[in-house]
């Protein structure tokens, strides 16, 4: 039914960052359209896109906050880390200068989000094997000394594209779950809905709806 | 056929009668004549003697053996009749009882008839009225509601609303509707009448709809409103009712713009969780990174409110205008306490630079911005007025600088370079035009602005550079301004959009730099004393007679000069003037140089001309000017 999707119970913010072209809108498109998209103008600025996931049987929507790449979008990009309990950075395994970026990246995101924010690497275009120019090795290695999440992917074919957002969010609820997240607080990046709806209506309303929904 | 021929034989001899007796007896088969068999049997079992006497009784003991039988028959059948007479004697019982009977059902019969008529009538008539019972049922059921339908509608005290409630509702919009068949048909009454009790509940339901609406939206003021799915189905209801719609959605926005401010000054003063991120206003010392998070926060929020509206009316079919005029109410709260910031932060800011970034991000931003809600909306619009400001404020520090340029106009330094405010200025114009490099705003906003820029920076340094110059002689100040609009020029040759002010900058330094040619050219002439003689030769007409004979032309006085001037030729460099060797660009420089060498080379073309003219009456002209004019080019150049 079509009330279905708008049933979430929280609101995770995603920031996507990386160098200029490693495909961060790519990615982006990849996960809420699940297309390629072939000729991916340069962004502007900042551009968004909301997608509805289940994490442990919970509808969480995800609002992703794709910013450009290019050098003289940084001051204004760098204001959209604030309040994100994700960010997802991103290179590009043919390109090792996008890699050897990341530190400068990763400062970034750990001065501008709250410590809670998960940090996801993504080494995109894994389906060019042949001009892959950063090991899976080094990469990982690189995440495990930064404690980071990691995994290749690829937003061509759209290899392991929804697992590196699915996992980012399991982990953030881990972070709910565990109590080290906390809600309440201002721009934690996550914002929950009662669920316990307050009105009496809502409450008779629940179990049908799930019934649809399913 | 034996026994026939036996029987032949024996009609032949039925005159004897022994014969006959005796044929008969031995014809006798008796194994083949079972009645005989059995008839001895039954003889053997009584005749156990068989003596005279018995042979004599014989004939009697059958016959009294018989006559037993025979009583025996009689008194079994004797019992026979009696039980079938009493059989006899029940059915005719019974059949009296049945005539009775049938009697009696006749009677009862020709009694009942009539009852029956009547019956038979009233059952029809109940199954007519069952079948209008029926109709009036169905038709009911079609045009009144139910009374759950009823209390549905009406609501308990708790105010909820119910799926039942929707569903009244629908009922009583259907019944409402199906009454324009009524009244097309000739139940015109009942249908006005239906009409007007369903727009009675109808009217009832909206109002208590309309307020639940409204409470439920008084309540979405959290940062991430808990729209519930029956919200939206009582929107979806109320677009029936236009007006109490768009209040309801008013209802709506007035919720969300306070939870927008709200959400506005805890990130400006709150931060996030434990302080990180660090609260907006912290970085108010930054003006850009001051209102680069407030306009991105901003941006954020109009996202999510964009989203949030959406919810809440995914089941209505909203024209663009009504979501549109819905977020610009929600957006509208912000304004003030975001204008106020911002205004401060630029009218505290003295930097051109700092304000034109911040003139480059709010134009950034109003067009980001705008991409969610339209630009008539009271946020874009108070952008919009925030960057005309910032706008302003930037030409207005690019024009106070300039005016402090004229106001104090310093003099040339010795070496005809650049004097300290020209240097500055065009330091600061660099810094913004860089600036403008790496900002984010389109080509053609950047176009319109380097137009501006240039002309309000630009302008006051040419006409302070001219100020300055104003007190120097001819050739110091042709090159001062050539060695300040060179500064200029290169100043403004790294960057797009400057082209017309380079030719601009390039005719004036043209100008001068004809200036020093000629001044340049001038000084050689002088110096070797042939001034006199070129100017003469310029003026000289043929009717007054040949050159020789005119004052100061005489050979001796040419030829002293020309052998001036052929020490000259020998070392050009020393009769070059000081200003022209502190040229700062060695382009101009060698321009100047050539042109000069050009024109020294001209006038020398037209004495030697007019010298070798043997109407000029010179004598001996090979020795006054040895050498060609080809040949000066070659020495010169």
């Amino acid at each position: 039914m079509a009330a279905g999707p708008y049933n979430y119970s929280y609101i995770f913010k995603y920031i996507i960052i990386g160098d200029m072209g490693v495909g961060k809108s790519c990615l982006l498109h990849q996960f809420t359209e699940k297309k390629f998209m072939a000729d991916c103008p340069h962004t502007i600025g900042v551009e968004f896109g909301t997608r509805i996931i289940e994490v442990s049987g919970q509808k969480i929507k995800l609002q992703i906050w794709d910013t450009a790449g290019q050098e003289r979008f940084r001051a204004v990009t760098r204001s959209y880390y604030r309040g994100a309990a994700g960010a997802l950075m991103v290179y590009d395994i043919t390109r090792r200068s996008t890699y050897n970026h990341l530190s400068s990246w990763l400062t970034d995101a750990r001065n501008l989000t709250n410590p809670n924010t998960v940090i996801f690497l993504i080494g995109n275009k894994s389906d060019l094997e042949a001009q892959r120019d950063v090991t899976y090795e080094e990469a990982k290695q690189f995440a495990d000394e930064n404690g980071l999440m990691f995994l290749e992917c690829s937003a061509k074919t759209g290899d392991n594209v929804e697992d590196a957002f699915l996992d980012t969010a399991k982990k953030i609820y881990q972070n709910i779950q565990d109590g080290s997240l906390d809600l309440n607080a201002a721009e934690s990046g996550v914002q929950h809905k009662p669920a316990t709806p307050r009105s009496a209506i809502s409450t008779d309303q629940a179990p049908s709806k799930e019934g649809c929904a399913c | 056929m034996a026994d026939k021929e036996t029987s032949d034989v024996s009609s032949s001899q039925t005159s004897n009668p022994l014969s006959r007796k005796l044929n008969k007896i031995l014809e006798t088969r008796l194994d083949n004549d079972k009645e005989m068999l059995e008839a001895l049997k039954a003889l053997s079992t009584f005749f156990n003697e068989n003596n005279l006497r018995t042979r004599r009784n014989l004939r009697g003991d059958i016959e009294r053996r018989s006559l037993a039988i025979n009583e025996e028959f009689l008194e079994t059948f004797q019992v026979v009749k009696e039980q079938l007479d009493s059989v006899y004697g029940d059915v005719k019982a019974m059949n009296e009882c049945c005539q009775d009977m049938t009697n009696r059902l006749k009677v009862a019969k020709e009694q009942t008839h009539d009852l029956i008529n009547q019956t038979t009538q009233l059952q029809a008539e109940s199954h007519k009225l069952q079948m209008k019972a029926q109709v009036a049922d169905v038709f009911l059921a079609k045009f009144q509601l139910k009374p759950d339908e009823i209390k549905a509608l009406r609501g308990d005290r708790s105010g909820a609303l119910s799926q039942d409630f929707f569903q009244a509702l629908a009922r009583v919009k259907q019944i409402h509707n199906d009454c324009k068949v009524l009244l097309r048909t000739n139940h015109q009454t009942a249908g006005l009448e239906i009409m007007e009790s369903m727009a009675l509940h109808q009217e009832t339901a909206f109002e208590r709809l309309y307020r639940w609406t409204q409470n439920e939206c008084r309540m979405l003021t959290g940062d991430s409103p808990d729209i519930s799915p029956v919200l939206c189905q009582a929107m979806l209801a109320l677009q029936d009712r236009p007006v109490l719609f768009r209040y309801s959605i008013d209802e709506f926005g007035t919720a969300r713009r306070t939870a927008v401010v709200r959400g506005l000054i805890d990130a400006l003063t709150r931060g996030g969780p434990g302080g990180t991120p660090r609260p907006i206003e912290l970085y108010s010392h930054d003006p850009l990174r001051y209102v680069g998070d407030m306009l991105a926060w901003l941006h954020q929020a109009a996202a999510s409110e964009k989203e949030h509206l959406q919810t809440v009316l995914k089941r209505c079919e909203p024209s663009d205008v009504q979501i549109q005029d819905a977020l610009g109410h929600i957006t509208e709260g912000v304004c003030r306490p975001f204008k106020v910031r911002v205004e401060q932060v630029l009218v505290s800011e003295q930097d051109a630079v700092t304000l034109y970034k911040l003139n480059n991000l709010l134009k950034f931003y109003h067009n980001t911005i705008g991409q969610i809600i339209s630009t008539d909306a009271a946020l874009l619009g108070t952008i919009s007025e925030i960057q005309d400001l910032s706008h302003r404020m930037f030409f207005n520090s690019l024009n106070c600088h300039a005016n402090k340029l004229l106001d104090k106009v310093e003099l040339p330094p010795p070496d005809l370079g650049a004097t300290a405010s020209l240097t500055q200025t065009l330091d600061l114009l660099k810094e913004v035009l860089t600036c403008h490099d790496s900002s984010v705003v389109t080509i053609d906003d950047k176009r319109q602005d380097f137009k501006q820029i240039l002309t309000s920076v630009l302008d006051p340094l040419i006409q302070m550079c001219s100020v300055s110059a104003s007190r120097l002689n001819t050739v110091d100040m042709a090159a001062y301004m050539v060695n300040c609009l060179y500064l200029m020029q290169s100043a403004v040759a790294l960057y797009e959009f400057t082209d017309t002010r380079q030719e601009m900058l390039q005719a004036q330094v043209e100008a001068h730099i004809d200036t020093l040619v000629n001044e340049q050219a001038a000084f050689v002439l002088n110096r070797v004393g042939l001034a006199h003689t070129y100017a003469t030769i310029q003026q000289h007409q043929p009717k007054r007679g040949p050159l020789s004979s005119l004052d100061g032309m005489d050979t001796l006085t040419v030829k002293s000069a020309m052998n001036k001037f052929d020490s000259y030729l020998a070392s050009p460099d020393s009769l070059v003037l000081p200003q022209c060797s502190i040229i700062l660009s060695s382009r101009n420089r060698e321009t100047v140089k050539k042109r000069s060498i050009d024109l020294i080379c001209q006038a020398y073309q037209l004495m030697y001309d007019a010298i070798c003219n043997p109407v000029n009456e010179y004598r001996d002209c090979q020795a006054i000017v040895p050498r060609t004019p080809d040949q000066v080019l070659k020495l010169l150049s």
